[in-house]
């Protein structure tokens, strides 16, 4: 025992008080009722986190008292489907093969041609120009209104100047430009923090793309050479599709879900 | 002086409640409203704040931590290899480091979310901003909160480390556990350390406080010390040869010559040669305990040669310029029966102070020191006798003095007459009367059934004498006072008749003046009835006021009643009586038809000056100036003369924001 550990010791010399066992079992037993009178008497954020707290306990207790009876009590199992099982009516047809197997490569070259993706997220709220722009006033006067400035996320490539101020139309503010996204591998169920190369497509028009803003199901392509991800010729590959699944310009950074 | 107390680190809360700390801190002390409809640079400013807020919250909370637990290197090697023992010195820095990163990170996302929060167009992207902005601080500080949780462990096993000041005069015991340390230590300080029959009841270093000389000492007890290879050592044991490595203090190595605490005299003797190093440069003293179940003198002859070689070694720790003597060096003591005990502690106490003494002595500074200190020592001059020097009235005074008798007090007296009981003390002995004789005569209460204190008036002749003289003078003055009468009448010259004349014009005119005065107090207020609610100036409340004061009110009465108007045949008889009440020396006039009229006043002379051409026109202001008032004192209004009180502080000049006008007045 250290020299510092003095309740101890004078546990240890004189004992504990002759009712503590008591009042112990007594003060263990009203807790119960001390945590109900808190349940109704907090206010406020205080209130909030008891409630969240208590609550959790609450799913806990339910969940063990759960698993408890499951480990006593039997249930029905009904199996799952296998992926890629057939139904009973077709299992008679013949299964064609295609003769050359196509390569990943072409598949998505084709798909890029057709314009036509299997994403994630395939439909999307639709942004009016108000919301994407806002009209800044120009002239000695304040009169003109022809400039735009772009209020979401945009990507702006490394090597990009900008017009002479005088005569830029689309504005895009350095503090809404953003290089990386958090891209999600749907498969891995991992999450990298990537290199943006450019906007593939914004679902909002041509114009946007063009521009590089990034909303909601905005399709970016991603630097994964940090994934060392292959072909199946045996190349690395270094740039891939992701869709934006957030709102950039609202949380502040970009999360996106590869595309494979 | 560094001082080390590591029992003021501030308590480290666990990641959530950190969490809440902080959230909670911005909820209450940041402003809580704000309206879709406000201005968007106030929305911004609103939630820029909370953002900033926060930051800073966590900032300060996260360096706290990090400037109050200290740097393992900046701190004394002792204590630095001692937390290094307990804690492990990576483990204590990375969880540091974290902490560190962490303030970094959060500060970063401040940041980034402030320059975005520029941009909010919205309340709601302005919320969802400044949502995901705390959201991501939390996070940081979840991610660390196993760090928070070592930190606060530390934290509490820190504040429980004994106080050892490493740089002050230190005596260190050390020894195989079980030698009797800690014994040693009970009786030498008021420590009140665990003594028990086992090996390692001491786990960790005690500190207790001894006197030697008028100087403290600081006596600190370590965990027993096996013998074996230094990797091998476990926590405990390494707490002692932190201690022994790097505290200059004197080291007891106690020996157990009696071997009752399971190890031989051998194996200790090896101990003492395997930690031999750590004690270079360090006055060593060796303790023979145990003394009471084995004389020093009955030792085998190889125990005695091993307990002898040790003693050659200690003895080299004696500096060479110190002197060779070998006590205090090999010591004998039994804790059990205190025999020894104080003697191994001066020597310990003695060899450490002459130790730093010397050290002090070869340090540079000390020329600093020594140059100022000087003890003189006059060498006498030659053989002569040179005696204090007293003067000689002094020699005389102090003889006179002595011979002088002393006066016989009272106690004298008692102690000559039998003491205390015996002696009674006669109270008329230093009575002063005219003759000494009477002194001791009895005075009767009672005479012929009067009582004589009754009769008895010492000084009735000097009264009697008094009062003839008093009565004498009194005639005399009067006497000289009827001849001044008489002839003091003829005796004013013109002169003084001139001056008496004067006198008694400037008295009239001053009764003139005051008159003046009152009648002008005539026109103090005459309250109409539409201003007396309370119907308090009546007539008869007047004569009651006046008959409680004892004065007669009828005349009073009946010349308010006069004034105030009757019916008018009534008063035209009255009149015709002829009203007394108003006369008043020759102004007065009968023929005043109503006394609706105010009575005529005589023409007064009126001295013309301050700043009027002559009396008329100084008249005329007056009237004037009266004319303003009058019905103003008729309604008892508020006039230019009556007394103001401004107020102090005007509440328009003190209140209010600055608006437009000038500082002076707005």
């Amino acid at each position: 025992m250290p020299q510092g550990d003095y309740i101890e010791l004078h546990q240890k010399r004189h004992g504990r008080r002759m009712d503590f066992e008591e009042r112990k079992r007594k003060k263990e037993a009203r807790s119960v009722k001390k945590n109900s009178k808190d349940a109704r008497k907090l206010l406020g954020a205080k209130g909030k986190r008891f409630a969240k707290k208590r609550y959790a306990e609450k799913a806990q207790m339910k969940k063990t008292l759960k698993m408890h009876d499951e480990s006593t009590s039997r249930q029905k199992v009904d199996d799952d489907v296998e992926e890629g099982a057939l139904p009973p009516y077709l299992l008679d047809r013949d299964q064609t093969q295609r003769a050359k197997v196509l390569s990943n490569t072409i598949k998505q070259k084709r798909k890029e041609k057709a314009g036509k993706w299997d994403v994630p997220l395939p439909k999307v709220r639709g942004v009016a120009e108000d919301e994407m722009f806002k009209v800044l006033r120009t002239g000695k006067r304040k009169t003109k209104q022809w400039k735009r400035m772009v209020t979401k996320a945009t990507f702006v490539g490394p090597g990009f100047t900008r017009k002479p101020p005088k005569y830029e139309r689309f504005i895009r503010p350095t503090g809404l430009r953003f290089t990386k996204a958090h891209v999600t591998h749907p498969e891995l169920k991992c999450t990298f923090n990537l290199d943006i190369i450019s906007v593939k497509k914004n679902p909002n028009g041509q114009m946007y793309t063009s521009l590089g803003v990034m909303t909601r199901g905005t399709i970016i392509e991603v630097n994964v050479s940090e994934l060392g991800l292959v072909t199946p010729a045996g190349k690395v590959v270094w740039g891939k599709y992701a869709q934006v699944t957030n709102n950039p310009e609202n949380d502040g950074c970009i999360n996106a879900v590869l595309l494979v | 002086m560094v001082q080390y107390n590591f029992k003021k680190i501030t308590v480290v809360p666990p990641g959530k409640d950190f969490i809440d700390i902080i959230l909670s801190r911005t909820q209450r002390q940041t402003p809580t409203v704000v309206h879709k409809g406000y201005a968007i640079n106030r929305i911004r400013q609103f939630y820029m704040r909370k953002v900033r807020y926060t930051q800073q919250n966590f900032y300060e909370k996260l360096s706290t931590i990090i400037d109050e637990f200290p740097r393992l290197d900046d701190i004394h090697p002792f204590y630095g290899d001692l937390l290094h023992v307990l804690y492990n010195k990576d483990h204590y820095k990375l969880a540091l480091g974290q902490i560190n990163t962490a303030r970094n990170i959060v500060a970063k996302i401040s940041k980034d979310y402030l320059r975005l929060l520029k941009y909010g167009d919205t309340l709601y992207r302005c919320k969802c901003l400044k949502v995901a902005a705390l959201g991501r601080m939390c996070t940081v500080i979840k991610r660390i909160s196993p760090s928070l949780a070592y930190l606060e462990q530390i934290r509490q096993h820190m504040a429980r480390l004994p106080s050892i000041d490493p740089n002050t005069r230190t005596i260190l015991i050390c020894g195989y556990p079980n030698v009797g340390k800690s014994s040693f230590m009970n009786k030498v300080t008021r420590a009140d350390v665990d003594v028990q029959p086992y090996a390692f009841t001491t786990k960790s270093l005690f500190v207790g406080h001894a006197d030697y000389k008028y100087l403290r000492y600081q006596v600190i007890d370590t965990p027993g010390i096996l013998d074996r290879p230094f990797e091998d050592r476990n926590i405990i044991e390494m707490c002692s040869i932190t201690a022994l490595a790097h505290l200059r203090a004197a080291v007891l190595f106690f020996l157990d010559i009696s071997g009752s605490c399971g190890y031989t005299i051998a194996q200790q003797a090896a101990l003492f040669h395997s930690i031999k190093s750590l004690f270079m440069n360090k006055p060593l003293v060796i303790v023979c305990n145990k003394t009471d179940l084995q004389p020093l003198d009955g030792l085998s002859e190889e125990d005695m040669k091993l307990v002898m070689e040790m003693k050659s070694e200690a003895m080299k720790t004696i500096p060479q310029g110190g002197d060779p003597s070998e006590e205090g060096v090999l010591l004998t003591m039994s804790a059990l029966t205190d025999e020894g005990v104080m003697a191994v502690k001066n020597a310990a106490c003695e060899r450490l102070l002459e130790q730093r003494v010397e050290i002090k002595m070869k340090s540079k500074k000390i020329n600093d020191c020594l140059n100022r200190f000087h003890v003189a020592m006059p060498k006498p001059r030659d053989n002569r006798e040179r005696p204090t020097c007293i003067p000689e009235a002094v020699l005389e005074a102090q003889a006179v003095a002595a011979a002088k008798e002393k006066k016989k007090l009272e106690r004298d007296l008692e102690n000559e007459n039998g003491g205390a009981g015996v002696y009674s003390v006669s109270l008329k002995k230093h009575y002063i009367l005219a003759n000494d004789e009477w002194k001791e005569d009895i005075l009767p209460e009672i005479l012929d059934g009067h009582n004589v204190a009754d009769f008895l008036d010492p000084d009735i002749l000097e009264r009697c004498e008094e009062l003839e003289r008093e009565e004498g003078l009194r005639l005399e003055e009067a006497a000289a006072q009827d001849a001044f009468m008489i002839d003091g009448h003829d005796e004013l010259t013109k002169e003084q008749r001139e001056i008496l004349g004067q006198i008694r014009k400037k008295k009239a005119m001053l009764i003139q003046e005051h008159r003046m005065k009152k009648r002008t107090a005539e026109s103090r207020p005459i309250v109409p009835r539409k201003f007396d609610k309370d119907r308090k100036f009546t007539t008869k409340r007047m004569g009651r006021q006046l008959s409680s004061m004892g004065v007669d009110p009828s005349a009073a009465v009946s010349r308010v009643r006069s004034q105030s108007r009757g019916r008018k045949r009534e008063r035209s008889l009255s009149r015709a009586e002829g009203d007394d009440m108003e006369i008043d020396g020759q102004h007065s006039n009968k023929k005043l038809r109503t006394r609706s009229r105010s009575k005529s006043r005589p023409i007064e002379e009126v001295a013309p000056g301050e700043g009027f051409k002559d009396s008329a026109q100084k008249k005329k202001a007056i009237k004037k100036s009266r004319d303003s008032v009058k019905n103003r004192n008729k309604e008892a209004r508020r006039g230019e003369a009556d007394r103001v009180i401004p107020t102090l502080k005007p509440k328009h000049l003190f209140s209010g924001k600055r608006g437009n006008g000038k500082t002076s007045r707005r």
